[in-house]
Formats: structure tokens, sequence, C-alpha cells
């Protein structure tokens, strides 16, 4: 539940291997073919780039915290895994997941606001009315079957924080590292403390000097090395704060080498980020919705 | 839109075979079922129904129901009403459950009438045993009920006791606004903890032992203790003091002190306690919450000894330990069930009906509305605004005292 992530549905069904995920992926394609080839799609992580900012947008507009957006991310990928993105409007999924979001993170907003807010945002491809986005919420919900609680990794990270004393700007970095990994499919492939511990591993060894969000990739691959260097490292020796953390990382009984993959997830991830372009991925998008009409 | 719409991929009247009404309330109305499918299980399904009579159009889920469909799903424990499937269609959402032939309330009643006995103490044991795993298991999982109220507790045929009606449950971890702010009024009032009548913006799962207290007393006086009357809130929305409450329980437990309680002068509503104080005089002197306890003892016939027949004096240390106005010293779900009423003694029975020869009615089912594809009858009038709504208190859950034999 709220507090076991061991019992909950999202370790249960909504945890995937990489492979059951690339799976899921292209079967779900096969059935679309034709669709699929019509209207090819930026890179996956580019498109999530851009439905974060559309996200954002709306969730600016009604003054949202950071913990509906996530949530409402993560809906969008699990929906995704389970209906054609091509066959929906995705400007009426991302609305009616945050709309959703909003009542399970306790914060609700009314349905006519999201839906008069989300019209302002993107007046060429959303023209839903409150009974559109109402039945868009029983599509979310039945595909989700009712498994709305998501557990987030800012948790983890509010609870680790005293263990490594963090600095404010370390903690910072952190949570921004946490931000992004709602880009990858990070949230469907791993339990939420790892990827905590991945954000509070990089924030110390990147030492955050830089306000951007995006890390250099230079500092992770340190990061790496440090992490593949961990059988090396003895008590001894000094004791500084990233070899205090590798020493935790070591005696814990963390899956390390998630960890190492979620950093090259986050890599690759920065990498791609350098060539993302908003309007690309703008043009791929509303191009399906105009041609299906899925926009009405 | 997706394209096609939205269509369920199952079909309630597909799957079961409704056997008749059971209630309805502010959410809905629940029926009693069949599975279709050769099985002689049967269950109870919770149709919650657009907010508007006879809508036709979506108009968006009620957070309530989002709430409850959310932890149904999540969450598994003996103790707590087990969600079979939840079934979206025709823009109506049915929650299936496992049913339970009985609730406290109907217990309650069943010993209320002239002739009967009171509740036989081991059962009584083995009811509260089974209410504190389950509360133990939620507030482990961060959820807060709410809303624990006999009519809110199951029991099966078997004696288990079950946990029902999470609609207005909540997680609390770290709540990104004060729990004040999303519904300004939980729990029906007599089961209404004293710090939320006296206004506290950031109560805890302290509210929920304190309702178990109730339930405690209910069970051995079969009466609410604390039966008071609900100020209505009046035009403007604001949330009245529940004067009437809080002298029901300062009528019998004595003023609340903040030597006792040290809390209490920081409360939202301390101002309005001292003015009840003022202008009552026999909130100085109180029955006592023992001498209620010895005479409901002795009224209902158990012996006054500890023994197997009677609650005793543990029960009482127990009881006492529930009711304690400071929140923060009241006992916890996992403090309770190491108390020794349960821990001396015989051990309480995962069977409420174990050893006991009361035969308990049936659930009463009628026949009169059984189609539940209609939606517009009488009795499912919804009370208080849509807890979505912006601008609105939460429903006034409490209004709607469900009661099925009415």
């Amino acid at each position: 539940m709220a507090a076991n992530y061991w019992d909950s549905t999202q370790r249960a069904n909504w945890t995937f291997s990489k492979a059951q995920l690339a799976n899921i992926r292209s079967e779900l394609e096969a059935k679309d073919r034709a669709l699929v080839s019509q209207y090819p799609l930026p890179e996956r992580r580019h498109l999530n780039i851009y439905f974060y900012h559309q996200f954002t947008k709306l969730g600016r507009r009604m003054s949202l915290r950071q913990q509906p957006l996530a949530t409402a991310q993560v809906y969008l990928r699990r929906f995704y895994t389970k209906i054609e993105i091509r066959r929906t409007n995705p400007f009426l999924v991302m609305a009616t997941a945050l709309y959703l979001a909003c009542k399970m993170e306790e914060c609700p907003q009314h349905i006519r606001l999201v839906v008069a807010e989300a019209r302002n945002t993107w007046p060429d491809v959303f023209l839903a009315d409150t009974p559109k986005l109402g039945e868009c919420e029983f599509s979310l919900i039945a595909e989700m079957n009712s498994q709305l609680i998501v557990h987030h990794p800012y948790r983890s990270l509010t609870d680790l924080q005293g263990n490594f004393s963090l600095t404010q700007d370390e903690i910072s970095l952190a949570w921004s590292i946490i931000n992004d990994h709602y880009l990858t499919d990070l949230p469907l492939l791993y339990p939420p403390h790892i990827i905590a511990v991945t954000a509070i591993f990089l924030s110390v060894v990147l030492k955050p000097t830089q306000s951007s969000l995006q890390v250099h990739s230079v500092g992770v691959s340190n990061a790496l090395q440090a992490l593949g260097n961990m059988q090396g490292i003895g008590a001894s020796g000094a004791q500084s704060r990233v070899q205090k953390l590798v020493n935790w990382l070591a005696e814990s009984s963390i899956d390390v080498e998630a960890i190492v993959d979620c950093t090259q997830e986050l890599i690759s991830l920065y990498e791609v980020w350098e060539t993302y372009s908003e309007k690309d991925c703008k043009d791929k998008v509303h191009r399906f919705i105009k041609a299906k009409g899925l926009d009405k | 839109m997706l394209s096609g719409g939205y269509t369920s991929k199952k079909r309630v009247m597909e799957r079961y075979k409704i056997i008749g009404f059971i209630s309805s309330g502010t959410y809905g109305r629940v029926y009693k079922a069949q599975g279709k499918n050769g099985e002689v299980k049967e269950f109870a399904i919770k149709k919650f129904k657009p907010d508007k009579e006879g809508e036709v159009q979506y108009t968006g889920i009620s957070q309530s129901a989002i709430r409850e469909m959310a932890l149904c799903t999540e969450l598994n424990h003996v103790n707590v009403v087990h969600c079979v499937e939840i079934i979206l269609e025709d823009k109506c959402i049915f929650i299936v459950f496992e049913y339970a032939e009985h609730d406290l309330l109907q217990i309650i009643h069943h010993h209320t009438q002239p002739s009967r006995h009171a509740i036989p103490a081991r059962s009584i044991k083995s009811i509260l045993w089974q209410l504190l795993q389950g509360l133990l298991y939620l507030h482990r999982s961060w959820v807060m009920h709410r809303d624990l109220k006999p009519a809110n507790i199951m029991v099966t045929r078997a004696g288990e006791v079950k946990i029902g009606d999470l609609g207005l449950a909540r997680l609390f971890y770290k709540p990104m606004q004060c729990l004040f702010n999303g519904d300004k009024v939980v729990v029906t009032i007599w089961y209404r903890a004293p710090e939320l009548l006296l206004g506290s913006r950031h109560y805890t799962p302290a509210i929920d032992l304190w309702a178990v207290g109730c339930i405690f007393a209910e069970l051995l006086s079969l009466r609410p203790i604390f039966k008071g009357e609900e100020a209505k809130m009046d035009s403007k929305k604001t949330v009245p003091f529940q004067r009437n409450q809080m002298q029901k329980i300062v009528d019998i437990m004595g003023y609340p002190t903040k030597e006792k309680w040290p809390l209490l002068t920081s409360m939202p509503e301390y101002n309005q306690l001292q003015s009840l104080l003022a202008s009552t005089p026999r909130v100085h002197r109180p029955i006592g919450l023992e001498t209620w306890y010895t005479s409901c003892l002795k009224s209902n016939q158990y012996p006054s000894n500890s023994s197997v027949d009677s609650p005793g004096q543990e029960g009482f240390s127990l009881l006492s330990g529930l009711l304690e106005y400071d929140p923060q010293k009241r006992l916890t779900a996992e403090k309770a069930l190491q108390h020794p009423y349960f821990t001396t003694g015989e051990k309480p029975s995962m069977n409420c009906f174990e050893g006991s020869t009361v035969e308990y009615p049936h659930r009463r089912v009628s026949q009169d509305d059984n189609d539940i594809r209609t939606s517009s009858l009488p009795g499912t009038k919804r009370s208080g605004l849509p807890d979505d709504s912006i601008v609105g208190p939460a429903a006034k859950r409490h209004k709607a005292e469900d009661r099925m034999w009415k």
C-alpha cells in the first residue's frame, strides 16, 4: 500500500522487465501496422519530453505541484502500454490523466476547470467538453484496472536524505533527477527506492554546480566508474562522501546492477535531449490527430 | 476522442445475476448478486450513480468513488472487505464485493429487541479483535478510514469481521495540503473524535481509534454512547461547532483539561468549549466513564468479575484507553491489540459467533427494485455537493444513516 510498495499493484502489475515492455509494445504496434507506418512518431523519449512540457503548461495554469504531474505521467505511460497512441488524442488523455491524478493526490480540480484550461492551453487540438473528458476518465481507469495508487521516489528521497547528510543543492539536484526519470521507461522498470538511490548517488557524485536540469554525461560516467570500482574500495582510505555512499550501497542489499542501469538510462536521456525538437514532436502528434479527426 | 469512445469490456449483467436490493446511500445503491458462471458465491455490488439523477452524460467521477476504487484494489486483508472486481459500464461504476450476511448495526439492533440478551462477551472480544486487526492493517498502509461506525463494519456468516465503506478513507502520508482542506466534515457525528469536534486541522489515525471506543461501548450497552444531535452547516457553508455532541461526551467523560491534554488550548474551537463549560453546570458533575461502564455491565447482566462471560475490568481499561481525550495518548491499533483485555483469559476467536447460540436474521434483501440498470428511483438522492468540487465541502455523508431495515 501507500507505505508498502512490496504489496502494491504497482509492483505486481505495473513493473516490467525491459524484454516484457518491448514485447507489449511490439504486440500493440503489430495490431495497427498500417496506422503505425503511416504516422511515424518521434523517438520515445523525445515524445515524453514533449508530453512533459505539455503537462507542465497545463499544470502551471492550475498551480499544481510536482506530485500530481508525476502521477499523471505514470498514468499516461501505463495507458499507452494498453492502447495504441495513434488511436487517441494524447492531449485529451493528458488532461484526463491530470484530472484523475489530482483527485488521487488529494488536490482535486473541478472537471470544468480542467476542460477550460486544457482548451486554453491547446486551442488547436483540444476541443473536448466535460462529457468527453469524463468518458476518457472511464477508459483510463478501466485500462489501468482501477489501480491508481502510484509510489514515487520523492518519498524515498525524503526518507534517505538524512542518512547521507545531503546539502540543499544536492537534494534539489536529486529531486530534478527524479523529475527527469519520468521521461524514460524507468518508472515502469524499477521500484521507486532504486530510482531515489540513483538520484542521490548522482547528485553527490556530480556536485550540483550547474543549475540546469540536464546533467553532464562526463560527470555521470565518473559516477559509473565509482560504482564499477565498488568492490575495490575498502573500509580504509579517505572517507569522502562519495565513498561513504558507495560503502553504504555495498553494505545494503540494494541491487547495484539496477542502479547502474538506471544511471545509464539517465545518461542516455540527457544525450538524447540534445537533439530534442519541440516542433518536430508537435508536428508529428498533431498530424495523426488532425488526419484521424481525433480532436473532434 | 479515443476513436470509438468508451465501451466496457466487462458487463455486469453478463457476469452477475441480481437477487435484490440491499440499501442506498449518498453514493448510490447496493445490490445482492450471484455469479452467473455456475458458482454459488454471493456478492454485494455497490453501484455509484452519476452525480445528477438521470444524468445521461459523463460528469467526472467523484473523489470519494475514486478513493474507494483505488484503495479497494490495493488493500488485501482478511478483516477488510474484499473487492472482487470493478466494472465501469454505462457511465456507472460497479464495485463488486464479497457478500457479508451481517453488519454490526444489524447485530446490535437484533439484541435490542425486547426479551433478548446482551451480546455475548466473547463475541464482543472477537469483534473488537478483528476490527482492530483490520484497522492496524489500514493504518500500517497509511490509510485512515475516517468513517468507522457499526453500519460500516460487516460480519460474514462465518463470523469474520470486515471493515467496509472506504469512501471517506484516504492516505495520510505527508499530505500535500492539510487534511482539513479536503473534506471539512468526516466521521458520522456520534463516532467523531473530540479533536475533530474542536476543529483540529491536522488530525491523525487516532480519530479511528476513538470511533472504535464508541463502537465498543455500543456493543456493550446496545445504544450509541454519545448520541448527540448534529448542528447543520449553515448557508455560508461554515462548519458549526458541534455543541450538542461535545456536551454528550462531556456529560460522561467530564471536561477535558489542558493538564491531561496539553494541546487542548490550541484547538480552534477551544473558546466554544469554554463557553460550553460556562453555560452548563452539569459538566462539573460528569457521570464518569467508570460509573457508566459499571452500570452498563449491570443492566446488561454481565457478571462483574472477569470471566469469559464478562468484559470485566480489562474491558474498562481498554475502553478508557480508546476514549482518551488526547489523541497523542489514545491507544493506537497496535497498542490496543496488546492490551490485557485480549492477552489475558481466553484467546479471541477469529469467528465472532463461536460459542454463541444467537441466530441473527439474514440481511434484508428487497425485491421491489432489483433492476441494477435503472438509476432514477427514490432513495438515491444525494445530499451535499460532490466532494471533488473546488468550492464545496465534502458530501455530508453523516446525514445518511443508511439503515437497511428502516
